[in-house]
């Protein structure tokens, strides 16, 4: 069992991971992309891109100056308790990983309205941006496990959560789901991205699906469906910041959650950023 | 090889720069994003342009905030940004620095007045590395947010819009 202090130090390090580093299987996705990238515009963006990554994991700073606002999953095993004050340190150790980072200030202060419309000014704090509320899941291995995501403005503006009448056809959903994601990336202004889709019940399931997409997608680990989407999302030409070229999507990381008895899915697409998923993981137990 | 942009940007340079070109920037360039720009277009109006403490003339306005994390774009095309693109431009700044696409009425606005929008990536990482100073100079009350003055040191970019031009516009017609 970790001490309060172990978890804090933990998760303050896995936040700063997750800020500043690319996972090995997303560098090599980045380095097969310019590979094959003929655009000389488009391979200068990911070069860039990719180079960005290399000199925010050396020193340990943002991958970029929107550093995020923090999303947790957390797995429990079998024979593993989260208590209160597991849940106080993770919250501690999220502010001490937002301070180190940095992460950019822009918790909003004030009252509800003054929230909604910013008149309650910035909290000059870093640890003022508080975590969305912690995703809950079981896991197969014996031991506390937490994903540390961040995530930005631009992919949140970009993202939609809505229904599809399905006509009993999966194809109609990959077709909803190709349009509104190359709409999506067409706007998103920081590509190329990776697709993060969630299916469910309601809009809180399809959220918490495109989630946990995020948490356990690979880039070299695609579906046939997830391979079809980045492939006809692809055909647009979109290319890395909009300026054409063959890499608008360099993959989908898709999660199908239980569907109800009724013509209707809910979808959630959130076309992440260039640098997105920000993820990193930490064990607890 | 990129071409070498100094601040302030003379007419000519402005004129010599071509949609697709990929460029550094070096010098000290103005930083400012949705929240301060209407604030710096209001003064402007009002004939007082002189508070900022700045000259805009030759000029670079980079679409960032500035905080402890860093500099990075943000898209160009939110309503108060692009807005202030053209009377920003009539004031004397030249070169617009940020992403995405900008509509044609606002690439017809550049021409107008000789100034080019720049996209540059987003890879703050990169940028701290050629930031050397930072200092605000208008609105300190808008925090990050306020208008900042930053040198920097050959910042990678690509001009997106110039002379009537852009590059989306070249990208779709190329069926690249």
């Amino acid at each position: 069992m970790k001490t309060y202090e172990e978890i804090v130090s933990l998760v303050r390090d896995a936040l700063v991971e997750a800020g500043s580093t690319f996972r090995e299987d997303k560098k090599e996705a980045y380095r097969r992309a310019i590979a094959k990238e003929s655009n000389e515009q488009a391979k200068w963006v990911m070069e860039t891109v990719l180079a960005n990554a290399e000199a925010a994991e050396e020193h340990r700073g943002p991958l970029c100056d929107d550093t995020g606002i923090p999303h947790l999953v957390l797995e429990v095993g079998e024979d593993c308790a989260v208590t209160g004050r597991m849940l106080d340190a993770i919250r501690e150790g999220v502010a001490q990983g937002l301070r180190t980072l940095p992460g950019r200030p822009m918790g909003i202060m004030g009252d509800d309205s003054r929230r909604i419309d910013q008149s309650g000014g910035l909290n000059p704090d870093s640890a003022g941006v508080e975590p969305a509320p912690i995703l809950l899941r079981r896991c197969s291995e014996n031991t506390i496990r937490l994903h540390v995501l961040m995530f930005g403005g631009g992919p949140a503006i970009r993202a939609k959560t809505y229904r599809v009448f399905h006509r009993h056809n999966t194809q109609v959903v990959l077709d909803e789901i190709v349009k509104w994601a190359t709409e999506g990336v067409a706007q998103l202004g920081c590509s190329p991205c990776t697709l993060a889709v969630g299916i469910g019940r309601s809009h809180f399931e399809a959220a918490s699906m495109m989630l946990q997409a995020q948490a356990d997608g690979r880039y070299d680990v695609q579906s046939e469906m997830e391979a079809e989407i980045t492939r006809r999302v692809n055909e647009a030409d979109i290319g890395p910041l909009g300026l054409g070229g063959r890499t608008s999507v360099l993959a989908t990381f898709l999660k199908v959650g239980p569907q109800r008895a009724s013509g209707v899915r809910i979808v959630c697409v959130r076309p992440t950023c260039c640098f997105e998923p920000r993820i990193a993981t930490a064990e607890l137990a | 090889m990129p071409k070498q942009v100094r601040t302030p940007i003379s007419e000519e340079t402005a004129a010599d720069l071509q949609v697709g070109d990929t460029i550094e920037i070096s010098g000290t360039i103005l930083c400012g994003r949705d929240a301060v720009l209407p604030k710096v277009l209001k003064l402007i109006e009002e004939g007082k342009a002189d508070e900022l403490g700045v000259d805009l003339r030759g000029q670079v306005i980079f679409h960032t905030a500035v905080s402890p994390a860093g500099v990075g774009p943000t898209s160009s095309n939110k309503l108060e940004i692009e807005s202030s693109i053209a009377p920003l431009s009539a004031a004397g700044i030249k070169l617009h620095l940020g992403k995405g696409e900008l509509h044609p009425e606002t690439v017809e606005a550049l021409e107008k007045h000789n100034a080019v929008y720049a996209v540059i990536p987003p890879v703050t990482a990169l940028l701290g590395a050629k930031t050397s100073e930072s200092r605000c100079v208008a609105f300190p009350e808008l925090g990050m947010e306020a208008l900042y003055l930053i040198r920097v040191d050959r910042y990678p970019a690509i001009i997106g819009a110039a002379h009537g031009k852009s590059i989306y516009d070249r990208n779709r017609a190329d069926g690249q």
